[in-house]
């Protein structure tokens, strides 16, 4: 897309791993508009192997609401437009429909270096492999053993941190010894590459080691010093790598690139993108977080001052990944947030069928719940491994719980295709466990990361696409922080709407929904007990504010921070029914 | 126009499978040799084990020092037991190797020695004519077989590929196939069962050394089991007892006695494989495929519903309603109308349908 030439139409798409959705935007009396969408499943695999042809599949859906012809008969992409209901004037797209980057960690703290490391593979689809470390903290393995690891893993990039600067060498050299020497007995075509960001001073020494053994790649140490991590170099080498080994390696994906003069981006970076950019649009005070629950993975970008921190489980989504994660932490992990008794093996059984037949929605209540269940724990444990990365600044009052964030945008099929909106709302709220005001806005057309490549090459265009309802918003959500007896008042709320007023007592423990439908507004004001803060300030701070209303209204979430979840099981259920009606799910 | 998941169930088709080396080799056969399942058809040396032996540590000298007692150079063919270091001479001390293999590398204190080649046979395991010989850059690396016959490709599978014949055990899709069933007569046999089969029947075929089961269904509990099975499991319908499709059992027990090729290898996506069973025919003809792979799902296609509460039943696409409409969870999404043979059609989200074809 060229900034120069007028563009009056924009065809976004996003190729994930199971669906391809594409979106039309127009300028409708001189702003751009929404125009139409359309989905399909996405075909990298036989009988198309072509992801173009998902692209054409979904886009005829478009063709067949505005009339408008896209392709040519060759099958190429129209553009720019001929003339009305002719092609479009400019296209972009985002894809994550290959396979993550298959890596092993080497390092020699696990909980310094290799943790830092882990953080900066999740800057991209990544899948760890196998993790090595010096410390002994995962068996303690020698160099054949080690060795042997690496060759079984098969990995794309061996990433080698390690070393605080001009710390002991000695350690570090023997990693990259080994990383080379098991990368030499791989066989020449799929030999790994390895990325060394360790000890910066032994670069000299590395690159003398590694030599013509293996391909290297070097990035900035990645923990620097016990209380430093600077991921951002090692990250964009790796990022770098997945476009290269993987997104340009799908089928159709030349094909597609000619389509625009922008190439295709991984479908999470442009996600992040797109969250940086509404915080530039909001007051920057408090940070602002963007979830997307993906068929195969997980996203979860969150911008703190400006900084982007983007993380990503590249092997865990709500199609795929939740038969692995249950097998390995039992599947209770999932089963908990249930509100109906489901064994472990019929769980296990519903996760296998959902791989299986990967394009495929729930029908029955409870293979939804059990949908939702999964998408609570995929958020939860992607936040795990991203919020040690993050530096939030002022917006993090408690240590151990989420900062504040003034916004959180939250997408993907399972919260955007929810049947009523609370269900999706109280997902989210389980997960994430916000705290203080945020408002939770839902990306129902699945649009956030064809956005985030607008925003960078139109930004008018993606201003005037959000304002004209791409996103809605889907509740205001206030969530105080303090302990009390379960049942005594911790906050008095005033609503005030443009017609009548509203007032309500929360008791500790409760989940309200007050009514606030999706394009009103209200002024709040919020009277917290003493000992409670509802991020105005501090604890027992009150004050008034001006919010938007949601599909799922405006929700007071007194349940305690961290949430507490009953041990015993038949009132966990009962608990998880309870939150459901409340929220009117 | 819905492009929908697809699985084949055909009776008569040629059939084409890429037979695959896991590294380059030699081809054993040429284009248009008649082959046999148990055929070798290509050969490849797989590289060994190997061993990094630390010399230095062993003789208790420092790295930088070692050289001067290493007694073999890369590229030296070594024996199980060979010294490969030693110092002293009375009472001295020896590093032996591991196993019969080469010297790759020396260095840093260390010796690695990589074990000989594993020879590697590649079996046709069907029936079939060798249509192409696969080679890139001078290297070969496998053979395509064609052959005319049956396929049904399954929905979960485990274990890897397997020649038998076929044995039903099942009057009808719903039964489940249990231990006393599988009596001595199915030894070497691919047994076929219903809806599922329970965990006594699954010790029993295993006693009887069977070649392959094909079911409708599998218990979840038995998941575990069956991937650890020494002959391959295919599922035909999904996880769960979920009866096996009326197609897919007629198919079956209509080629009751004829020798079949089962592969249980599945994978669900990045490479998708999905387990199978090809029961060769002797045909001189074929009827053309009355769908094209990759066509829109349209009214009249064979269909089978994939979620539940209609997981398993197959049917005819009889209508496909513009408008979107409510399901079960409340959700309004676009589907098709099947007719499974109930007084009423079924509408089905267009997610859940997969052609049969």
């Amino acid at each position: 897309m060229a900034e120069e030439q007028p563009i009056g139409s924009i065809l976004l798409v996003d190729c994930g791993t199971v669906m391809t959705r594409a979106t039309l935007l127009e300028q409708v009396a001189g702003q751009y508009r929404l125009v139409a969408r359309g989905e399909a499943p996405t075909t990298v695999e036989y009988p198309w192997s072509d992801i173009a042809a998902g692209i054409r599949h979904a886009v005829e859906h478009i063709s067949v609401s505005t009339g408008r012809r896209f392709f040519e008969p060759s099958g190429d992409l129209i553009t720019p437009q001929l003339r009305r209901q002719q092609g479009v004037d400019a296209f972009a797209a985002t894809v994550s429909a290959s396979q993550p980057l298959q890596v092993v960690l080497a390092g020699l703290v696990r909980d310094l270096s290799v943790a830092s490391a882990e953080r900066a593979a999740a800057g991209t689809y990544s899948t760890i492999k196998a993790i090595l470390a010096s410390d002994g903290r995962d068996g303690g393995q020698s160099e054949g053993e080690n060795v042997h690891t690496i060759c079984d893993a098969a990995p794309d990039v061996i990433c080698i941190a390690g070393g605080v600067e001009g710390g002991a060498a000695e350690p570090v050299l023997s990693l990259v010894e080994t990383a080379t020497l098991a990368s030499s007995l791989i066989e020449q075509s799929a030999r790994p590459r390895l990325l060394f960001a360790g000890n910066s001073r032994l670069r000299q020494r590395v690159v003398q080691m590694v030599s013509k053994r293996a391909e290297l790649s070097v990035a900035d140490n990645v923990r620097p010093t016990r209380t430093e991590e600077t991921l951002l170099s090692a990250q964009a080498e790796l990022d770098e790598l997945y476009v290269q080994e993987k997104l340009e390696r799908l089928p159709g994906f030349e094909t597609v690139s000619k389509w625009s003069a922008v190439a295709p981006k991984p479908t999470a970076r442009a996600f992040g993108q797109l969250v940086q950019y509404l915080w530039r649009l909001g007051d920057g005070s408090k940070g602002i977080l963007g979830i997307d629950v993906g068929a195969a993975s997980t996203t979860v970008a969150a911008v703190f001052d400006g900084r982007l921190f983007t993380t990503i489980r590249g092997d865990l989504g709500v199609t795929f990944g939740g038969e692995g994660m249950i097998q390995e932490h039992g599947a209770e992990t999932v089963t908990r947030w249930l509100p109906e008794p489901v064994s472990a093996d019929e769980a296990h059984g519903v996760l296998i069928n959902k791989e299986i037949h990967p394009t495929s929605i729930p029908q029955d209540v409870h293979e939804l719940w059990l949908d939702q269940a999964l998408a609570r724990e995929a958020i939860r444990t992607t936040l795990e491994l991203a919020r040690p990365g993050w530096e939030p600044g002022a917006a993090q009052p408690y240590p151990h719980l989420l900062p504040l964030c003034d916004t959180i945008v939250v997408g993907g099929s399972v919260l955007a295709h929810a049947p009523r909106p609370g269900q999706a709302a109280l997902t989210v709220l389980d997960a994430l466990e916000p705290i203080g005001v945020s408002t939770l806005v839902l990306d129902a057309h699945g649009l956030a990361p064809a956005l985030g490549i607008v925003a960078e090459v139109k930004p008018l265009a993606a201003v005037e696409v959000l304002d004209s309802g791409a996103f809605v918003n889907l509740a205001t959500v206030v969530a105080p922080v303090g302990r009390a007896r379960r049942g005594e008042t911790i906050l008095k709320v005033h609503v005030t709407y443009d017609e009548g007023k509203f007032s309500a007592e929360i008791g500790y423990g409760d989940l309200e929904v007050l009514p606030l439908p999706p394009g009103q507004q209200a002024v709040l004001e919020l009277r917290p007990l003493h000992n409670f803060d509802v991020g105005l300030g501090g604890p027992g701070k009150a004050g008034k504010l001006r919010v938007n209303g949601g599909l799922a209204g405006l929700i007071i979430d007194a349940r305690g921070r961290p949430l507490h979840i009953p041990g015993n099981t038949e009132q966990r259920q009962s608990q998880m029914q309870q939150w459901l009606w409340d929220v009117g799910g | 126009m819905y492009y929908p998941f697809e699985t084949q169930v055909t009776p008569l088709t040629i059939v084409r499978r890429r037979r695959m080396l896991p590294a380059p080799g030699t081809v054993e056969v040429r284009i248009g040799d008649q082959v046999e399942p148990p055929q070798v058809i290509a050969r490849a040396k797989l590289p060994g084990d190997f061993r990094i032996v630390p010399v230095a540590r062993l003789l208790d000298v420092p790295a930088s020092r070692v050289k001067r007692y290493i007694r073999v150079k890369p590229g030296d063919d070594v024996r199980e037991g060979q010294v490969i270091a030693k110092r002293g001479r009375l009472f001295a001390s020896t590093v032996t190797s591991p196993f019969d293999g080469m010297v790759t590398a020396s260095g840093g204190g260390r010796i690695l020695i990589e074990a000989h080649p594993t020879p590697f046979d590649l079996r046709a395991h069907m029936y079939g004519t060798v249509s192409n010989v696969l080679q890139q850059h001078g290297q070969y690396y496998g053979v395509v077989i064609e052959t005319a016959g049956a396929v049904v490709q399954g929905a979960w599978g485990a274990g890897e590929e397997s020649f038998g014949v076929l044995k039903c055990l099942a009057e009808t899709p719903s039964d489940l196939l249990e231990a006393e069933a599988i009596d001595p007569a199915s030894h070497g046999t691919i047994l076929v069962g219903g809806r599922g089969l329970s965990d006594a029947a699954l010790e029993r075929a295993q006693q009887l050394q069977v070649r392959g089961i094909v079911v409708g269904g599998l218990s979840p509990e038995l998941v575990p089991q069956a991937e650890q099975l020494p002959f391959p499991i295919i599922v035909t319908e999904g996880i769960g007892a979920v009866p096996m499709s009326g197609p897919i059992f007629r198919l079956l027990t209509k080629n009751d006695g004829r020798e079949a090729s089962v592969n249980g290898h599945m994978q669900t996506r990045w490479g998708i494989m999905r387990p199978e069973v090809i029961i060769p025919m002797p045909a001189d003809t074929v009827p053309p495929a009355e769908r094209q792979p990759g066509a829109p799902l349209g009214i009249g296609a064979r269909v089978r519903l994939v979620r539940k509460p209609h997981a398993g039943k197959v049917g005819t696409v009889v209508a496909l309603p513009v408008h979107a409409r409510q399901i079960e969870t409340g959700i309004r999404v676009h589907g098709a109308e099947v007719d499974v043979g109930q007084e009423a059609p079924i509408f089905a989200p267009l997610a859940n349908v997969e052609v049969l074809c």
